[in-house]
């Protein structure tokens, strides 16, 4: 009996539940899709990396999906509250036609499976449909070719989506039984009227918090702005003050326009403003913390979104510039304090491979063995508003030639008396501008007592190394480098042909050159050799691009549908508690369309006040945010923030239609 | 005097072929302008379905209902709206004000849906809660104030938009007696000093007794009419209780 009672119920509540049912289904869709990214490797060609890669990937994935079915557990709690909370007075009729609270929680439960098998068997079909899609989207973040096309699967991942949904089922369960073994007959059966206790709004009370609340995002605002990250204090008070603000924002903004536009007369008293900006008023009681969230969600979202997907973006359209050779072999002195012993340190790495066994001609067209040296010059440069001694490299002006050879760039010449710097600080705009201003302050440079001089219109901005960070490098004559002290020795490789095929024989070559023990022969300790090659390094970024993608869509995505859920289904109950309302405005004569107007602004109040502040947060967020991207490489803002605005306007949009459709339908219903 | 309102041969059936409720079975009776009708009869009697099909919140099966001269019963869906705004003013037995606005706002708002001038509300709203006798709770809330001046505050909001007739459901249903005498002399002094035409549906002869003249209409059918004339409130009154205990049944509702 219980089990028919329980599909009636859900067909007939197929309204309220629709929402609820939506949710739920895009959440297990969503998180099957991302669960099951190491199942799509059958459909592409991977190198052994880059399939040990996905499956890492698959594992952060796996982590973060805990979290977010946590965030999911709590959405379909209060989903569910809300639902139980119009349902309480069929539950009461339940209860005084004799049913025993055993049997209604056993109703609640047959409902609640029902929905949950349900909405979990149609978002995993969904998913799955979608995962095919998806793997068109690693493959191609991988750079790599769709083989053949094969239906993926990923049993791993149902099972997963099916655990966690049903914890998160069994526990909704739990709570309804509470919530029935708690209440009194009499509160549930008066529930309704227990709904509409109406507070009397403090309006001045509101005015005060509301300016409170912009003062403090100001300040927020300000903070941030001022010191970015640089200062983790300051930068927690930052966001604390952003939280508090933003609670209060939304705890007063409506006495506050109440206040505000009730002084006017003329817009008060039109149409029905008075109507809208009071019914918008007498439920913020139980929405601002609910619209804190949501904002909240919807910042992580923006901000998730554009620096998510500006940032993979940038790791691989920078690579290019930062790999000028296709393969780099350094070894580099890393302890400079044991000077005595670098003095004599002199490896010729070219003739050590040789040695060793290693024939660049096959596989080399290029290869050029070049130095560093220590020139013992200090520049004072800005870095987050400290300063601090940046001791920059030298290299001889033929090494550097020869490298520029390499490059397929124009050759330097020198004066005997002349030092050009190269710079790679272009991404951290505070080194530039402050080394820039150290050569127009100080065009002479002081090396082994000989004066250098130098000028800004020589500085040059090329990538001189490959395996390791020289942000600094001075070029100067061939002469002026004795005496100073080696502090690395790069050999560069230009492959015959960027293919795999010489990738593998130079790397073979490498691997076997043991050059530890050559080194350790010298007496030196305190060095590091490594390597890097342009193919690697490709694959390493597109890895991490990859990764960085695919969590802030993955997180962004989910915040916002909670968002967006949390919003529709507060509106929703909310309609159906104000549709008396909305039916005494039609008794006494209000026309259909004005009625629909009111309840689309008001509707529209609701979806759109977040957003706007979570927008303005997120502006300034991301601005503080590109800072940082940029030291990885340029951000193109304009095209992400488009696809951001285009997945939010499409995603939230499509709540709030369902949510203005929804709350219409309930309205009109309940009217006469 | 003119006719405000002419309901000729009024039917209402409910229900489908298989099973017909008759609620209402040709009622006809005008309503004069300035007038003070009552409607009484016992629960079922069909009396709400009669205001509710002249209040076009329900549809009439057959027949005509002229208000102001115009049928409404060939209205279409937004002209009704645009003709309850314009031409009704309601008073319910729960007052059904709006507990989100205040006094003052629940007046005004009949005249907001109208798109009135706002600065015109103003005066008007003040105008209105003076005969009512509201002014002093104008700024507070539904929940703040008492049965009766919530009716009354409900009243000032059906007659602020000079309707031609005012539709009362049982308005004294939820108040105590001294409340409702204060509010059914309200209504006299509004036909009286305002010329307001009120139709008022109740089954308390008492607050029937009031009324300048009385509709008894028993399973869907006038039964009787009568008229206050010369009399006094309590002589009619009298004669109300002698029709009530006629139409039998509802006797037990009676003062």
């Amino acid at each position: 009996m219980s089990f028919n009672l329980a599909i009636r119920n859900v067909k007939k509540s197929y309204r309220d539940y629709a929402i609820y049912f939506l949710t739920i289904t895009f959440g297990v869709c969503i998180f099957y899709v991302f669960n099951s990214i190491e199942s799509q490797q059958s459909m592409m060609a991977l190198s052994e990396n880059e399939a040990i890669a996905l499956k890492q990937l698959n594992r952060i994935m796996g982590g973060v999906s805990v979290f977010i079915s946590v965030i999911f557990g709590f959405l379909i709690l209060y989903a569910n509250r809300f639902l139980l909370k119009r349902r309480k007075k069929e539950l009461g009729i339940y209860m005084t036609l004799g049913m025993e609270r055993r049997d209604i929680s056993k109703i609640l439960t047959m409902e609640t499976i029902l929905v949950g098998i349900l909405s979990l068997f149609t978002g995993l079909i969904l998913g799955i449909l979608l995962s095919q899609g998806l793997a068109v989207v690693t493959a191609k973040l991988f750079m790599a070719k769709l083989t053949t096309f094969s239906f993926i699967f990923s049993f791993s991942a149902l099972m997963k989506a099916t655990i966690y949904f049903g914890i998160a089922f069994g526990l909704v369960t739990v709570f309804n039984a509470c919530t029935i073994g708690r209440h009194k007959l009499i509160d549930l059966i008066y529930a309704e009227h227990k709904n509409e206790k109406f507070k009397s709004p403090h309006l001045v009370l509101s005015v005060c918090l509301f300016i409170l609340s912009v003062a403090c995002l100001v300040i927020a605002y300000w903070m941030i702005l001022k010191y970015g990250f640089s200062r983790s204090d300051r930068f927690w008070i930052s966001i604390s003050l952003g939280c508090v603000g933003t609670f209060l924002f939304f705890f007063s903004l409506s006495g506050f326009f109440l206040k505000l536009i009730s002084q006017s007369k003329r817009i008060y008293l039109k149409n029905l403003n008075m109507f809208v900006l009071r019914q918008i008023n007498s439920k913020i009681n139980t929405t601002y913390v609910s619209l804190t969230l949501v904002c909240l969600m919807l910042f992580v979202t923006i901000c998730a979104f554009s620096s998510g997907i500006g940032t993979a973006n940038a790791i691989t359209q920078e690579l290019d510039d930062k790999l000028p050779y296709d393969a780099s072999y350094s070894i580099e002195i890393r302890d400079q304090k044991s000077s005595e012993h670098t003095q004599d340190f002199d490896i010729h790495l070219i003739a050590g491979f040789e040695e060793q066994g290693v024939n660049f001609e096959r596989f080399a067209k290029q290869y050029v063995e070049v130095k560093y040296y220590d020139p013992k010059v200090t520049f004072h440069l800005m870095y987050e508003g400290e300063d601090f001694d940046y001791m920059p490299w030298a290299i001889r002006l033929s090494d550097y030639n020869a490298l520029m050879d390499m490059q397929g760039k124009p050759a330097l010449t020198l004066d005997d008396d002349e030092v050009i710097i190269n710079s790679n600080l272009a991404v951290i705009e505070e080194m530039e501008e402050s080394l820039k201003s150290e050569i127009a302050h100080h065009s002479e440079i002081l090396i082994n007592d000989r004066t250098y001089q130098t000028d800004l219109q020589s500085l040059q901005q090329n990538q001189l190394r490959m395996t390791g960070f020289s942000l600094i490098t001075l070029i100067v004559p061939d002469t002026a480098i004795d005496g100073m002290l080696i502090t690395s020795n790069d050999l560069n490789i230009n492959y015959i042909a960027e293919t795999e095929l010489y990738e593998e024989i130079a790397m073979a070559a490498f691997i076997n050159a043991d050059f530890t023990k050559v080194i350790e022969d010298t007496g030196e300790d305190g060095f590091s050799i490594s390597y890097e090659t342009k193919i690697k390094a490709f694959e390493g970024s597109r890895i991490s691009s990859a990764l960085v993608a695919y969590l802030s869509i993955y997180i962004g995505i989910v915040f916002l549908i909670i968002a967006a859920a949390v919003l529709a289904i507060t509106q929703l109950s909310e309609a159906s508690d104000n549709a008396h309302r909305y039916g005494l405005l039609r008794k006494i004569g209000t026309d259909q369309k004005m009625i629909h107007k009111a309840l689309f602004t008001q509707i529209f109040v609701y979806f759109g006040v977040p957003l706007f502040l979570a927008i303005v947060h997120s502006v300034i967020g991301i601005f503080v945010a590109n800072d940082l991207v940029k030291e990885l490489g340029r951000l193109d803002m304009g095209k992400d923030s488009i696809i951001t605005a285009v997945i939010i306007f499409v995603v939230y949009g499509s709540y709030f239609i369902a949510t203005y459709l929804g709350s219409k339908n309930i309205v009109n219903r309940k009217m006469i | 005097m003119d006719g405000i309102l002419q309901a000729q041969h009024i039917i209402k059936y409910y229900g489908n072929k298989n099973n017909i409720t008759k609620a209402l079975r040709g009622i006809s009776f005008d309503v004069n302008a300035g007038e003070y009708v009552g409607i009484m009869g016992a629960s079922g009697s069909g009396k709400t379905t009669l205001l509710n099909c002249i209040s076009t919140i329900d549809t009439v099966t057959s027949g005509r209902i002229f208000i102001g001269g115009k049928d409404i019963t060939t209205l279409k869906q937004n002209e009704l709206s645009k003709f309850r705004r314009d031409e009704l003013g309601f008073i319910f037995q729960d007052f059904n004000l709006l507990d989100t606005l205040t006094a003052y706002e629940n007046i005004a708002l009949a005249l907001t849906i109208q798109k009135i001038n706002p600065t015109e509300i103003d005066c008007k709203v003040k105008e209105v809660a003076e005969i009512l006798g509201v002014t002093d709770v104008l700024s507070k809330y539904p929940t703040q104030i008492s049965g009766g001046e919530k009716q009354r505050v409900a009243s000032a909001r059906a007659i602020i938009t000079n309707p031609s007739l005012v539709l009362a459901d049982e308005p004294t249903g939820a108040l105590d007696s001294k409340s409702a005498r204060i509010l059914l002399v309200n209504f006299q002094k509004l036909v009286s000093e305002i010329n307001a035409t009120i139709l008022m549906v109740t089954h308390d002869a008492y607050a029937a007794s009031y009324c300048n003249r009385i509709l008894f209409i028993k399973d869907g059918e006038i039964f009787n009419e009568l008229f206050k004339g010369d009399n006094t409130r309590k002589e009619f009154f009298n004669r109300i209780i002698e029709v009530v205990s006629l139409l039998g049944g509802d006797d037990h509702d009676v003062i």
